[in-house]
């Protein structure tokens, strides 16, 4: 499977996806101009990733400040890896960030993946 | 709104409008005032509370100065509430609350790009098209109409419409503008007005620029007096109306009933497409006739009925299909699922669907009509519910609908519902009527809501005459105005905007109050007064014939496919219905194992174990079975046509084929019939013991006369009204055949009226029991196994012992009676030997034996001057030899059958022996009834012809020409054109016929149209 790499921008996160070295992470921050259209190659290769995946996958969300355009998104993506088997969710959050650890939890609540949370 | 979505809403608000600068105070009181909507007091705060908990409100900004963004724990709150919100409410309540959203941020115009982008993701996740989403946000958001560029925005205004507008405009009187939007996804219309006057809706003002739900029914009155109505609106925004091709003109100038008194007189109704047109009036007043002339079910004794020009009555073929009708009474088939009530429907009207498109079909309507969910259920009938009322009114309805008729009447859809499933079906009628269809509904005390739904009102007072035609609200004014009461220019309540539509037949039949104040019979307005206040009011113009075919989506299948789905359809309805199942398929076996238990009775002379030769009961038991066939072929088909009738009546709508229908019915009938007598003649015989070489000839019988019983019965099925009339008319049918079977009551001591001796006589042959019971009998003595092998021996020994001992006998005593008294003057005695030598020529004329008389003249008729001595001298002598020779045919013929059986019994291993084979196989009573033995006269004197009387089983008949079927009774063959054919094949084929001919009268349904006849016939009565 190719890699999708995207390197992050001031509005735009990095998004880092390689099945054959395991690594699955989307980091920086979140707002772009569409975010639909923006995420549509993510979703397209998760879609494709889900017909081979990988027995354990570590999806890591890395995120300082996403939108509420893209938070549409993210759960969209969420939502297509919760059918991918051997899935877990590492959602890391700045120790400061309460916001963002709680944006995590209400996202564990409305898909139904083990989420693991760490801070940086 | 439940609590959970309430407070998933509130926080939603409160999402909203904490961003960037934080809640205003009018935001906070819009919230106030939704609260103060959905809420008692006592909620109103607490939810309150939760608002400003969740908004922050009150709460400083520590850096007010950053343009803030939209924290990302919002975010994910929101997409967690809309989730929720997705689960529990429908599409329509979310673009309501969508609205709500815009309407908030609208009250302080603080459009932050934070705000519309939470605002977007809502709809995003509500599912909710960009386009309607753009549509609506312009709506509630812009405040210059001019502004929205949308197909879906309609202004009302008093500007001229300037064409080239993407919007839609009318014209109307009011300062500013009044928007429409319509939400086409979901059907939704909503308002909102732009201006300074204050304009009413449904009896409440309206805030400027606030957004109100446009619903069915509702009404804008304007300032200046117009008034706007849903219907009005909702049609320009129809393209669907504008396509179909329909025009309907009633004119029906008068309708007389059968009694003389008058239905309707000068009814003109002339309508297009897309109209949902209500018919009220007091009981009695000929709504349901109004409508059943309309739907050409009636025929009007002066004017017609015309759709695009075609006239119902007598253009059927061209519009059928074209015209759904839906009576006041369930025409379901109760023993179907819903399911299969439509889908066969569906399968009768169009032919060239297949299975995958008549399943979506059914599908597509049952949804439609919220009977998804209950497509397997029976329907059942009113006491045994599975269904509810109005799911089997919504059911009767989607039978029609499913074909999409352009014009449809109901009468009385409503009747018996609750006001909430009276409210879905009027809904769901209007909606049709805003596809483009003719919709015409007999309705009784509807609600407000339900009145308003109306397009337009006809009013019919007692006898026929029309009393209003037009807009329903305006029907209270009208009639208000016309007898001049105060209020008369409100129609509705002003602060509610309830109709009541009550009031206008308080008016119409308002009463005259005599002098103590009571009211009497006497009307204030007859209905003549009515009718020419009608007339000066309503002018109905004719709308334009269409002149192109009606539209109608009918494919009807061949005549053999129409068959085949009667037959599935009704098969599956009989199969559910165990007890008819159960009771049809025991009540033959059962009646077997009575009768047969009953009758086996053994009185063999040795008083040893049972032996059928001599149980005395069997023909009794052969009489029985033909009437248990009888009986059971009647039953089973009595109650077919009349239990269908209201079917047919739907069905009447599609010219289907009736020979299909009974087809299918014969088909049905004729199986249970086959099954019912092959176990009625199985227990039977078993029990009694009789051969197996019996069992197909007495089925056959048997299976022929139930046969002919249920063509029978589906002609007095056709031809009565209930199920009641047609059981009594049973032992009408049954009774005769039983007295003329033949065997109750001997044929030749009936009424000499009816009677012929030596023949059958012709009432009997007008029975199938007769011919049936004759069939039986024959065939039974002459093939069972004893008899068989000496049947033709015994024939000629029985013949020839008749002519050489009884028959000459009887000559010889004439012959010298004729001798004494040739020479007598008297005349009585002349008029005896006159007749006495006519039956000696006709007797001895046919004669094989012939011997001695070759000198004779046996042509020419003989007289007394024929008996010269020498003459009577020949006849003797041939007399004698005549005797001789019998008696020695006779005697060979009982050599020839004893050498038989001689030789059968000591054949080679042969196990046949005589006796055992007569104990088995042969049936002494049936023998002694069909050789009638014990009969006083072997011969009798009838007609100038002496008729044998004992043995008629061996008697051949003498047919006098090659269409004389008839017969002695018992006959061992019959006569058919010439030639000579076995009793059992002959009577077979006549109850055949019999059926065949009752088939025609049942096509044609030759009784129905007799009785109705008969029924029209007047009899003056003086008062």
């Amino acid at each position: 499977m190719e890699i999708l790499n995207l390197e992050g921008t001031e509005d735009t996160p990095k998004i880092m996806l390689d099945k054959n070295n395991g690594i699955f992470e989307i980091s920086g921050r979140s707002l772009p101009e569409d975010s639909a259209e923006f995420y549509r190659p993510v979703l397209e290769w998760i879609a494709a990733y889900g017909k081979e995946a990988n027995p354990e996958t570590e999806f890591v969300f890395k995120l300082e400040y996403f939108n509420t355009a893209s938070s549409k998104l993210i759960l969209d993506v969420l939502s297509a890896l919760e059918d991918i088997d051997g899935m877990k969710i590492m959602w890391y959050f700045h120790e400061d960030d309460e916001d963002m650890e709680e944006a995590g939890q209400e996202f564990s609540e409305l898909v139904e993946i083990p989420f693991e949370f760490k801070t940086y | 709104m439940s609590e959970e979505i309430l407070k998933a809403l509130t926080q939603l608000f409160a999402i909203i409008t904490k961003q960037d600068s934080g809640v205003s105070e009018r935001e906070r009181q819009y919230v106030i005032n939704f609260f103060q909507t959905e809420l008692d007091k006592d909620s109103v705060k607490e939810y309150l509370e939760l608002y400003d908990k969740f908004s922050e409100y009150g709460q400083t900004s520590e850096d007010d100065n950053k343009k803030r963004l939209t924290s990302v724990r919002d975010s994910v709150r929101t997409l967690g509430i809309c989730k929720k919100i997705n689960k529990t409410l429908t599409q329509k309540q979310k673009v309501v609350v969508l609205i709500k959203l815009f309407e908030l941020v609208a009250t302080d115009k603080n459009f932050s790009p934070q705000r519309m982008e939470i605002i977007n993701t809502v709809s995003n996740v509500f599912n909710i098209d960009k386009e309607e989403h753009e549509l609506i946000e312009h709506f509630v958001v812009s405040e210059d109409p001019k502004s929205l560029k949308f197909s879906d925005i309609l202004l009302v205004s008093s500007e001229e419409d300037e064409g080239n507008t993407t919007y839609k405009i009318i014209h109307g009187h009011i300062e500013g503008s009044l928007v429409f939007m319509r939400v086409k996804s979901v059907d939704m219309y909503f308002t909102k007005y732009l201006g300074e006057e204050s304009n009413i809706l449904n009896g409440f003002t309206m805030q400027p620029n606030r957004i109100y739900l446009f619903s069915h029914g509702s009404t804008i009155k304007t300032q200046a007096g117009d008034a706007i109505y849903y219907s009005d609106t909702i049609s320009h925004y129809n393209h669907e109306l504008k396509t179909t091709k329909l025009s309907f003109t009633a004119i029906i100038d008068e309708l007389q009933f059968p009694n003389g008194a008058i239905g309707l007189r000068n009814v003109m109704i002339s309508e297009g497409p897309g109209k949902l047109i209500g018919i009220m009036g007091a009981s009695g007043a000929g709504k349901t006739t109004l409508l059943n002339v309309m739907a050409g079910l009636v025929k009007p004794t002066k004017g017609q009925i015309m759709v695009n020009g075609y006239d119902i009555n007598t253009q059927k073929d061209e519009i059928h299909g074209v015209i759904g009708y839906v009576a006041q009474d369930d025409l379901l088939i109760e023993e179907l699922t819903v399911y299969q009530n439509l889908y066969y429907n569906a399968k009768l009207c169009f032919a060239d669907f297949t299975e995958e498109q008549l399943h979506e079909r059914v599908m597509e309507v049952l949804t439609n009509l919220g009977l998804d969910q209950r497509k397997d259920l029976r329907v059942g009938n009113a006491l045994d519910k599975t269904i509810s009322g109005g799911q089997r009114k919504r059911l009767n309805i989607a039978l029609e609908l499913i074909r999409e008729p352009a014009i449809l009447y109901l009468d009385e859809p409503t009747s018996g519902l609750s006001s909430r499933d009276s409210e879905n079906v009027i809904d769901l009628l209007k909606e049709l009527s805003l596809k483009g269809k003719l919709i015409f509904v007999v309705i009784h005390q509807p609600s407000s809501d339900i009145y308003k739904m109306f397009d337009k009102m006809i009013i019919m007072d007692t006898g026929g005459y029309p009393a209003y035609n037009g807009h329903p609200v305006e029907a209270v004014t009208y009639f208000k105005k016309s007898t001049h009461q105060v209020d008369s220019n409100r129609g509705q309540c002003e602060t509610c905007g309830n109709v009541n539509p009550e009031q206008i037949f308080n008016i119409i039949e308002a009463k005259v109050v005599d002098e103590y104040g009571q009211p009497t019979t006497k009307r204030k307005i007859t209905p003549p007064q009515w009718y020419e206040l009608y007339l000066e009011h309503f002018k109905i113009n004719k709308v334009a014939d269409v002149t192109e075919k009606p539209p109608h989506s009918l494919s009807l299948p061949s005549k053999l496919k129409q068959t085949i789905i009667f037959t599935t359809r009704d098969t599956l309805s009989k199969l559910s219905n165990k007890q008819y199942l159960l009771i049809n398929l025991l009540e033959a076996p059962l009646l077997a194992f009575i009768l047969a238990i009953i009758i086996k009775y053994r009185s063999s002379p040795d008083g040893g174990s049972y032996m059928f030769r001599f149980n005395e009961n069997l023909p009794a038991f052969l009489l029985m079975s033909i009437i248990v066939a009888l009986f059971m072929g009647l039953t089973v088909s009595a109650e077919e046509i009349i239990r269908d009738r209201k079917i047919l009546k739907r069905e009447s709508f599609l010219n289907l084929s009736w020979n299909s229908y009974l087809m299918s019915k014969l088909a049905i009938l004729f199986t249970m019939s086959a099954i019912q007598t092959i176990t009625f003649v199985l227990v039977g015989n078993l029990i009694l013991g009789i051969e197996w070489s019996m069992f197909l000839p007495i089925w056959f019988v048997l299976f022929t006369v139930a046969c002919f019983a249920n063509v029978l019965g589906l002609n007095i099925s056709s031809a009565f009204n209930s199920a009641v009339t047609v059981y009594v008319m049973i032992p009408l049918l049954l009774i005769p055949q039983m007295i003329l079977s033949g065997l109750l009551f001997s044929f030749d001591r009936l009424n000499d009226v009816i009677s012929t001796k030596g023949k059958v006589p012709l009432v009997a042959d007008m029975m199938a029991s007769r011919w049936a019971y004759e069939a039986l009998a024959v065939y039974q003595f002459k093939h069972n196994s004893y008899e068989e092998p000496f049947y033709s021996f015994e024939k000629v020994e029985s013949q020839a012992d008749f002519k050489g001992s009884f028959l000459v006998d009887k000559l010889e005593a004439k012959l010298k009676y004729i001798n004494d008294n040739i020479n007598t003057k008297s005349d009585s005695i002349n008029k005896i030997i006159q007749k006495d030598i006519a039956i000696l020529q006709e007797t001895i004329t046919p004669d094989y034996f012939k011997k001695g008389l070759e000198e004779v003249d046996l042509s020419t008729p003989w007289t007394k001057e024929t008996f010269t001595p020498e003459f009577r001298k020949t006849l003797e002598t041939y007399l004698g030899n005549y005797k001789k020779f019998y008696q020695d045919i006779y005697n060979k013929a009982v050599s020839a059958r004893e050498n038989l059986s001689f030789s059968m019994e000591n054949a080679e291993g042969s196990t046949y022996k005589l006796n055992d084979y007569k104990n088995k196989y042969f049936n002494e009573s049936l023998s002694d009834l069909v050789r009638n033995v014990s009969v006083k006269d072997r011969i009798i004197e009838f007609n100038g012809e002496l008729i044998q009387q004992i043995n008629p089983i061996f008697v051949d008949p003498q047919p006098s020409g090659i269409f004389d079927y008839r017969a002695h009774f018992f006959a061992p063959s019959k006569n058919l054109l010439g030639n000579s054919v076995s009793t059992f094949l002959f009577n077979s084929l006549v109850i055949w016929l019999m059926t065949l001919c009752l088939y025609i009268t049942l096509y044609f349904e030759l009784i129905r149209k007799a009785l109705t006849f008969f029924g029209n016939i007047n009899f003056p009565i003086k008062k």
